[in-house]
């Protein structure tokens, strides 16, 4: 189950970015910026050089977690020290250390005022998330998920817009209040194995006391529904907080709007994707049951967030917030394939989470562009850039192109392969999740319309000026994705595979425990041999 | 009675003495002599700590003395330990503050002896009497201390309200005393222990004589309904009396609690778990919401170390050993943060006597970088973020209750473990995201004051060391509550 | 290597084009004529190498062969349980296929775009360096888009070309961005084309479910082969299928767009909105003939559709007097023809019908532009006339152009169109699917359509080139020919108008039907269905008897020249202009209805439209009250609690206390300096409390 070779690595890449922030703490004078931004920069850059080898190290056949690190860390209670990613978690780090680098190479001009204690923030914090990302262990996963929230308080609270404050307490004190929820979940499942399980005393499995995650995907089948519904909920409240689902949103129309360019950007990127992660990681495999019941609730709500998230979308005047809005019609998505609970379904949610995190992160980078030039986001003060910019309006054609689910780039991979999930779990679903293809495409030309179309009426456009050097290379590798997504996404498939592969076998075995009583949808597919979804691609 | 009966007594008896000495030396010394004093104090109480050590190392299981008045045990070698920490950090605050406003170490030093001597017996207490005893010379001497500063009208107001609220409940206290007594003709706890175990059915009057103790003890621990003291009295008293009152007699008070309550009652769990199981949720509540509004940080702090008392309540609730020992581990941590937090009240004491508002930290960060960032780990740390001590001190407190099944109790902890956040962070939005020229900022002069800085330092390292490595501490903790009944 | 193994360079040679035009000549802002070398090289490399394509794979391979060219694994979605509870692997391929359909859609389009190319030279030399490269880049990468539309095999990477032609016509349309109306309309047909999608999208997961398959050499042999199995679904996926077909190719009702996308440049009118890309419908239809064969209701909606639309749009088409709004509207109701003869299981006839239309409605477009050009900018044929002496050239051809519009014979236009109204008349005849009397109905809708339509081109050829010039003065002087390289793709359009139309000469009527080469090389896409007695589609030939055959040729050729006299009487001569006017007068409700187009974009607009937008609006109210409102509720109401619990320490106690100390006399007034009272009154609240548990306590003992 696990693979200890190159465990070093995984954890050199967690902690350099820490190991850079107290340095530069205590090395870098605040007043030299150079220096503050090139270190800074050196850091993540390093970060991502070394996350790279993950990619090739990572072996779709070989052990589920690899590149794994154990230790004893509070024997007394079964806390480990457990590191150790599978596919999913390696795409996800890639994706938080390219977005790192970005979110600091982009900071430079936007952020004028302690720089130090900025970049600081920013290195922290992405220790934060890639531990979040590598963690096996539950305690030690609460630590990071809760460690992140700090820094990216402060990245809101301290640089933001001016209602920071109002935002950034509120981003800190809603994702809180989910996560202790959670807390309370983890302590449950804790016990139940350690004094639960031990009592039932069912041969076979060692029930010993332990947070570790691996260990209790093992028993996730003799944990009773009513205990895992109990459990799924605290859960559940925990990670919808954080996607955000529908009615859990409005924490980050808020947030984005206040929190700084680089912080919509790693908040858009990789904060909301931890909801997710958290879901196909724990959810559904330890809680197959209870995740079978939820289907439908959770169905409806994140097509909901779809339709939902796009209307509102279309309402908003200013930049920013209608982006902000545009993820949750996105993540309304993620969810929707992950629920469908098959191959396709499932490999479009982990895929759209990428493709979410590479166009929204750059919109946001975009948006924050044209802020820094003219410290405004309404959409009514802009108008006709194309003639101004026109290297600003075709990357931000190309982005929107791939936000709204465009042949040839990422978006349609993901939307394509998600909703073939969702349309084969249940063709209501579908008919209504493609609407969000119809509604996307309104709200972005929309704003594409209303921003670079037209005469450009206002004055204080007249003398706009187009990218320059480090703003074309900030957007330039999220492009380079996209179309990398679009046009062979092969690679990405076979390394979320596994993960996909061993998540849905986790929870056939409820299926066929429960057997027709969860729905004809289950009972149709009841009959399935256990992982046969599984030998069919391993390769 | 041999002499030899009284080695293990030793710690007591030097501290007591110890306590007399300062006190005339302070006499001698006048207002001049404050941190020499103050040393000879900390020196007395570290050389206590090595006897506390010397005396309790070879004890495995309990040794009882001095006619099964006190007993030796793991236990109460942590708590003295604990308190005898807490002692020292507080003495050494307190040195330059004294100084400040003008008053003399003696009667402090040594009234903080005195307090840690009558805590030690409250720790070790084997017999209701010696612990009555314990607990009314602690109470008595911290009376005294939150009125020390004679001057302050606050600080007089706050003693009187302490002391006339603490007679009453001491009341409470040795009535219910009594009425165990008259119930079952015994005080030694063992000895009700096994008379608990042998009574074949629930007796009302033992059982309401065990429920007023409870209630001696909230209010010692200052649980709701017993609170109504703490705001007053911390808000008043000077604040290293503060701090320490935080911290130390609390801790004694709890290890009293579970002399009690895990140990001679522990057979009668079911008729006063339910007791605590309100006043744990009550206070936890109350603390934190109350909290939330207040302006003035020794008042928000006061409020904050009540709601702390109702997360430690639960370990109570939980009656396992997880509970137990994860108590144990609370009172340290949070001796420790608290400690800390209020070490810079304290450098930011500068306008005046308990003037000290929120708004007085307006811009710290911009100012004194390193001051907001050790701020910030406590108030981290108070509200139960990782990596901080703090975390790892609720973690066990919940999971135990999770374990005993109150996984309602639980869900209250957690949320209101979130809110809190809000209060402690209203400290450091002011540090952080103001810098100080706002509307109504009034950012207050960090003083320089190496002792105390130093004592931060301690506290901050603490803070961080058990938060990222806390086996010591559990192992520590868990081989404390050993000697306890329920084991 | 065959040329025939290199379809899939057929598209990215244009491609090519495009970026290098797009990035390079954009950014730099290089000279036009680089430019437009570019985009020729692009363009015109992919007219040789289809063809040689084309020529090869006939002689080497048949035109029987299908030849698929797999390029790699695409869209891995995993293993699916589908319909017949079997798991199927979702591996969509990047491949392209080249079949008798595709092979003409090549033939024509690369022919077709390149011929544009050309013209746009002359056309469009007044713009920027800059704005000269978008734009041949944008032409160039509909190329792209189209062929790989055409070349697709399967309905994935069809879904590709398909939005990509999309996206391109969103381009071009709003290649004019600074003018808002431009961009709105460039916006307009993206939206309307998404709408269409939904639907595609739907079909594609629908087929997936049903067959598991997307690839067509896959899945309609496996539904040919079983169709009473596959009936059901067929009308599902059909149905789905021809919403997409109804966005892309402006059908009633998301037919809006197409007049509006004349707002781009007219080489892009001619090219995307007449030529090729609105004709993507009709070809993934015929495509699919096999699923539409399957299912009678489906082939029934489509007639309908087809039918209606194609007279709905020649009504409007009446009274238009934007000379390029004419030739959109007239645009609609041939694709609508087109729709109808598929319908009807014309399969052929409509495809045949998307050539011959290419050649004559680009030529039409393409001479209105270079009428439009003469005028300087003047698209309003009231303010046009008698240019016939001006441009003889664009004369001539446009007029080739309508007559085979018209559908006169030896024309091109005639031998599609007739065949299309034959088959439709035959369905009727033949009882098709026991649905006889509706296609009756379809086919006289088409007669009157073609009567119409007669009417309609040949009023705009009268009033553009007939007559006096009604321009003005200084107009007048400008007025001139066009350039050679917009006359020649004219000239040569022209030509194909004329003779185009002979490669499907009806040889039935001559007792030769091998003379029908259309019908010879597209008869292998049409699948047997089961064995191949029954079949929806194939009529016995003697539903209609050879003598009434020829009078159905004859009587379209009446109606045809009807119109055309009625557009003489009206149009032509000193009465000219007078009878219309009159007409209006006698009939204004009408005439209104007619000139505003139905108000189908009012409608639109009322409802839909600001239906969506109001609703955002509320919807956003609702996110801001409501839900984020519980939010912020939750909260303010435990900071309310917490002020109130704040005082209660202090103000409740104090009431308290007033209460007590009322008893203490004078005695204890300096005793209350010291707010003693106060400890009195929390002493009250600690036994209170303490009350308050035992309660609780012996509540818990009791039970």
């Amino acid at each position: 189950m696990m693979d200890f070779q190159y465990g070093w690595l995984l954890n050199l890449i967690c902690y350099l970015p820490l190991a850079g922030a107290l340095l530069m703490m205590f090395f870098i004078n605040k007043e030299n910026s150079t220096a503050l931004k090139v270190w800074a920069t050196l850091v993540v850059g390093v970060d991502f050089a070394i996350s790279i080898p993950l990619w090739f190290l990572y072996k779709p056949d070989g052990a589920e977690f690899q590149f794994a690190t154990q230790l004893q860390w509070i024997p007394s209670v079964g806390v480990q020290y457990l590191f150790g990613v599978d596919g999913f978690a390696v795409l996800l780090i890639l994706l938080t250390t390219l977005l790192g680098f970005i979110a600091v190479y982009c900071s430079f001009t936007a952020i004028t005022e302690r720089q130090k204690e900025y970049y600081v923030f920013l290195l922290l914090l992405q220790t934060g998330m890639l531990g979040v990302f590598c963690s096996l262990d539950f305690i030690l996963f609460y630590v990071f998920w809760e460690v992140m929230l700090v820094p990216m308080y402060f990245l809101i609270g301290v640089w933001g817009g001016p209602r920071r404050l109002y935002a950034a307490i509120k981003f800190f004190l809603y994702t809180l209040v989910g996560s202790v929820l959670m807390l309370v979940g983890i302590l449950t499942l804790y016990f139940f194995n350690s004094t639960g399980l031990a009592a039932i005393g069912l041969e076979g499995l060692d029930h010993a006391a332990t947070f570790s995650i691996p260990h209790l995907f093992t028993i996730a089948p003799q944990i009773p529904p009513e205990v895992q519904f109990w459990v799924f909920l605290a859960f559940f409240v925990g990670f919808a907080i954080k996607v955000p689902m529908f009615p859990f949103h409005t924490w980050l129309p808020d947030a984005h709007v206040e929190a700084p360019t680089a912080g919509s950007v790693i908040l858009a990127a990789v904060l909301l994707k931890m909801g997710t992660y958290g879901f196909i990681r724990f959810s559904l495999p330890l809680l197959p049951d209870a995740t079978l019941k939820a289907v439908g609730w959770i169905g409806v709500l994140a097509i909901i967030a779809i339709v939902y998230g796009a209307l509102v979308a279309m309402a908003q005047k200013d930049m920013k917030k209608l982006v902000a809005y545009s993820s949750v019609s996105h993540m309304g998505f993620v969810m929707l394939g992950m629920f469908a609970l098959n191959d396709a379904g499932l490999r479009g949610s982990i895929l759209q989470m990428l493709n979410h995190g590479v166009s929204t992160g750059a919109l946001f980078l975009l948006v924050g562009i044209v802020y820094e030039r003219r410290h405004n986001r309404m959409i009514a003060e802009y108008g006709g850039l194309a003639k101004v910019m026109p290297l600003y309006a075709t990357f931000f054609l190309i982005l929107t192109m791939s936000s709204i689910g465009l042949p040839t780039l990422n978006g349609f991979i993901g939307e394509f392969t998600i909703l073939i999930g969702a349309y084969n779990h249940s063709w209501v679903w579908a008919l209504f999740a493609a609407s969000g293809i119809v509604l996307g495409a309104a709200y972005m030309l929309w704003l594409y319309q209303r921003v670079f179309f037209g005469e450009l009426s206002n004055e204080k456009n007249k003398d706009l000026k187009d990218l320059n050097r480090r703003e074309q290379w900030t957007l330039i590798p999220l492009i380079v994705a996209a179309f990398w997504v679009g046009l062979y996404p092969k690679p990405f498939f076979e390394r979320m595979a596994p993960t996909v592969d061993r998540v849905l076998q986790r929870v056939e075995v409820a299926r066929h425990d429960q057997g027709p009583t969860a729905g004809d949808h289950v009972a149709e597919l009841a009959h399935a041999p256990a992982g046969e979804a599984a030998g069919e691609h391993g390769e | 009675m041999t002499l030899a009966q009284f080695v293990p007594f030793l710690p007591e008896i030097f501290l007591a003495t110890a306590g007399f000495v300062v006190l005339l030396l302070g006499i001698k010394l006048g207002h001049g002599g404050v941190r020499p004093l103050a040393l000879v104090g900390v020196g007395s109480l570290a050389v206590t700590g090595v006897l506390v050590w010397l005396v309790g190392r070879p004890v495995d299981g309990p040794v009882v003395i001095l006619g099964d008045m006190l007993v030796i045990d793991q236990l109460a070698v942590f708590f003295k330990l604990l308190v005898l920490a807490a002692g020292m950090v507080t003495i050494l605050m307190a040195a330059g503050f004294l100084e400040r406003f003008g008053y003399g170490g003696g009667e402090f030093i040594s009234l903080i002896l005195f307090a840690t001597v009558g805590m030690f017996i409250m720790a070790s207490g084997a017999n209701l009497a010696s612990l009555y005893v314990g607990l009314e010379l602690m109470a008595l001497s911290v009376y005294v201390l939150v009125g020390y500063f004679k001057l302050e009208i606050k600080s007089n107001e706050g003693a009187i309200k302490y002391f006339v609220l603490g007679a009453a409940s001491s009341a409470i206290l040795l009535y219910g005393i009594s009425l165990i007594y008259g119930s079952l003709g015994t005080l030694d706890l063992r000895e009700i222990r096994e008379s608990l175990v042998a009574l074949p059915t629930a007796n009302p009057m033992l059982m309401l004589g065990m429920v007023l103790v409870s209630f001696g003890m909230l209010f010692k621990v200052a649980a709701v309904p017993f609170h109504v003291w703490t705001p007053d009295a911390y808000e008043g008293a000077p604040t290293p009396v503060t701090a320490f009152i935080s911290v130390a007699p609390k801790a004694a008070a709890f290890a009293m609690f579970m002399r009690l309550f895990f140990d001679a009652f522990a057979p009668g769990v079911e008729h006063w778990r339910i007791v605590l199981w309100v006043a744990s949720a009550a206070t936890m509540i109350y603390g934190n919401v109350a909290a939330l509004t207040q302006d003035n940080v020794k008042r928000m702090l006061a409020y904050s170390s009540i709601a702390h008392a109702g997360y430690a309540l639960m370990g109570l609730v939980a009656f396992n050993e997880m509970g137990a020992w994860a108590l144990l581990m609370y009172m340290l941590i949070y001796a420790f943060m608290n400690l800390g937090a209020f070490g810079f009240v304290i450098l930011l004491e500068s306008k005046g006597y308990a003037g000290e508002k929120i708004v007085d930290y307006a811009g710290l960060a911009r100012r004194h970088p390193g001051a907001a960032l050790g701020m910030l780990i406590f108030m981290l740390a108070l509200a139960g973020i990782p990596p901080t001590a703090g975390f790892m001190g609720k973690l066990y407190l919940f999971a135990a209750a999770v374990e005993g099944g109150y996984v309602l109790l639980t869900v209250i902890a957690v949320i209101m473990s979130a809110v809190s956040l809000y209060y402690y962070f209203r400290i450091v939005v002011q540090m952080y995201l103001q810098d100080g020229e706002e509307e109504g900022a009034e950012p207050a002069p960090l003083l320089r004051d190496r002792w105390t800085e130093a004592m931060i330092a301690v506290c901050i390292v603490a803070t961080m060391v058990v938060g990222v490595w806390p086996r010591p501490i559990v192992i520590w903790a868990k081989s404390a509550v050993g000697a306890l009944g329920i084991m | 290597m065959k040329f025939y193994d290199l379809i899939w360079l057929i598209p990215i040679l244009p491609l090519l084009g495009a970026i290098c035009n797009g990035f390079v000549s954009n950014r730099l802002g290089l000279k036009k004529s680089v430019t437009h070398g570019v985009a020729l090289l692009g363009s015109g490399l992919a007219w040789l190498l289809g063809w040689a394509a084309i020529v090869q794979w006939i002689l080497d391979l048949g035109i029987h062969h299908t030849h698929v060219v797999r390029l790699y694994s695409w869209i891995q979605g995993g293993s699916l349980r589908i319909l017949d509870g079997s798991l199927a692997e979702v591996d969509i391929a990047a491949s392209f296929q080249l079949d008798a359909v595709s092979a003409l859609m090549v033939f024509f389009v690369t022919f077709v775009g390149f011929l544009i190319h050309v013209y746009s030279i002359g056309y469009m030399h007044d713009e920027s360096d800059r704005a000269y490269a978008r734009y041949f880049s944008f032409l160039n990468l509909f190329m792209f888009s189209m062929l790989v539309l055409v070349l697709g095999s399967n309905l994935a990477v069809l879904f590709v070309g398909w939005e990509g032609v999309g996206l391109c016509s969103y381009l071009l349309i709003g290649f004019y961005f600074e003018k808002d109306w431009c961009a709105a309309a460039g916006m307009k047909a993206f939206i309307v084309n998404r709408i269409g999608d939904w639907g595609f999208l739907l079909a594609i997961f629908a087929t997936f479910m049903v067959f598991g398959t997307l690839e067509f050499t896959e899945f309609f042999p496996a539904a040919a082969a079983h169709p009473e199995h596959f009936a059901s679904a067929a009308t599902l996926i059909g149905l789905l299928l021809f919403v997409g077909a109804i966005g892309k190719s402006a059908q009633i009702p998301l037919y809006v767009w197409l007049p509006d996308a004349m707002a781009g440049p007219t080489p892009v009118s001619a090219l995307i909105h007449a030529a090729t890309m609105v004709t993507a419908g009709v070809y993934m239809v015929v495509r699919c003939n096999v699923i539409y064969r399957l299912s009678p209701t489906a082939m029934l909606v489509v007639a309908i559709v087809g039918g209606l639309t194609a007279i709905f749009a020649a009504t409007i088409g009446l009274v238009q007097n934007d000379i390029k709004k004419v030739l959109a509207y007239s645009t609609v109701s041939q694709l609508g023809y087109m729709f109808l003869g598929a319908g009807v299981g014309a399969f052929v006839a409509a495809i045949f019908h998307v050539l011959t239309h290419a050649y004559f409605k680009a030529c039409l477009f393409l001479g209105s532009g270079s009428v439009i050009h003469a005028c300087g900018g003047e698209q309003d044929i009231r303010k046009m006339g008698g240019l016939k002496k001006h441009m003889p050239t664009t004369y001539w051809t446009f007029l080739v152009a309508t007559l085979a519009i018209s559908g006169i014979p030896i024309f091109a236009g005639f031998f599609s169109k007739d065949e299309i109204l034959f088959k439709a008349f035959e369905a009727g005849a033949s009882d098709l699917n026991r649905f006889g009397s509706a296609y009756y109905v379809l086919w006289i809708l088409g007669m009157v359509g073609a009567v119409l339509t007669a009417f309609y081109m040949f009023r705009l050829v009268f009033m553009t080139f007939h007559g006096e010039f009604r321009g003005g003065e200084e107009a007048a002087h400008h007025l001139h020919e066009s350039p050679w390289t917009m006359t020649m793709p004219l000239v040569v359009l022209g030509v194909l108008s004329i003779f185009g139309g002979l490669v499907g000469v009806p040889g039935k009527l001559f007792h030769h039907p091998e003379w029908n080469l259309v019908e010879r090389f597209l008869e292998p896409i049409l699948l047997p269905i089961g064995h191949a007695a029954e079949g929806g589609h194939d009529v016995s030939h003697h539903a209609v008897s050879f003598g009434l055959e020829w009078g159905l040729v004859v009587l379209s050729v009446a109606v045809a020249s009807f119109g055309i006299w009625l557009a003489y009487r009206f149009y032509m001569g000193t009465e000219a202009l007078v009878r219309p006017q009159r007409l209006a007068e006698h009939f204004p409700l009408a005439y209104k209805l007619l000139l505003n187009k139905y108000w189908m974009d009012e409608i639109y607009g009322a409802t839909v439209i600001s239906g969506t937008v109001k609703g955002s609006r509320l919807l956003w109210e609702f996110d801001a009250r409501v839900v984020d409102g519980a939010v912020n509720g939750t909260a303010l109401t435990t900071v309310g609690s917490s002020f109130i619990s704040g005082i209660f320490d202090l103000r409740v106690v104090d009431g308290a206390v007033n209460l007590i100390a009322t008893c203490y006399d004078v005695a204890s007034r300096w005793f209350r300096k010291l707010q003693v009272g106060f400890a009195q009154g929390y002493a009250m609240v600690m036994v209170f409390g303490a009350a308050i548990l035992l309660a609780v306590y012996y509540l818990f003992k009791l039970n």
